[in-house]
């Protein structure tokens, strides 16, 4: 399985079982983290309370893959890749997107790490809607 | 040949459906001429292809049985 795709938020739970399990990489000298989290945003007077991301399971499945074998063919030294990614209704402040890169160094884990993200960004089939403290809703695209 | 069609994200919406079988289609442009005939709001939007999970270019070989499916510009993260 190369993603893992929660009902909901990323929970503290997953990212701590995660970081658990990277300790038996005994050749990993460092891992790196990110974690994405639904942004208070404030357009036209209204303030996002939530996004509900709705995902392309079978292809983020084959793309999560394909960045993995990216990350791995660029970056000699990294030992795993995880990649975790919310489905469904995610409230501000809750987290959305978790990405850990172990490797033997702090380099090439800080760099896979921000290569990996940009690579979700750009390639995972995951569409994201705004919801409004109004209760209205927009679809939203990355910048 | 018999063809599932998915719909993803804004297209959902717009559609007000997430799946359709679409049977007898001859072509890929068949196909599209189909789902803008019923969903004419559809041109107005940018989106790729992807058959069996794949993107492909705009007019790709389809065979029986294929998924197609619409995908917007992605939004992850």
């Amino acid at each position: 399985m190369d993603i893992l795709l929660t009902d909901g938020p990323v929970g503290i739970s997953v990212i701590s079982g995660l970081i658990a399990k990277a300790g038996s990489l005994k050749d990993a000298g460092g891992h790196s983290l990110f974690l994405g989290q639904v942004r208070s945003d404030v357009s036209d007077n209204k303030t996002v309370k939530a996004i509900e991301y709705s995902v392309f399971e079978k292809m983020a499945e084959s793309a999560a893959g394909k960045i993995k074998a990216i990350i791995f063919s660029e970056f000699s030294d990294v030992r795993a890749v995880e990649i975790v990614h919310a489905a469904g209704l995610v409230q501000a402040g809750e987290i959305s997107l978790f990405v850990m890169i172990s490797a033997g160094h702090r380099q090439q884990a800080v760099d896979a790490c921000r290569k990996t993200v940009e690579l979700v960004k750009q390639r995972l089939p995951v569409w994201k809607k705004e919801i409004f403290d109004d209760g209205t809703q927009k679809w939203q695209q990355n910048i | 040949m018999e063809i599932e069609v998915f719909f993803f994200g804004v297209l959902a919406d717009v559609t007000g459906i997430r799946q359709k079988h679409y049977n007898d289609v001859g072509s890929f442009a068949d196909l599209r001429h189909r789902i803008e005939d019923e969903f004419p709001e559809i041109v107005h939007y940018t989106f790729r292809i992807a058959v069996n999970n794949e993107i492909v270019n705009d007019e790709p070989l389809l065979s029986g049985g294929d998924e197609v499916a619409l995908l917007p510009p992605f939004a992850g993260g």
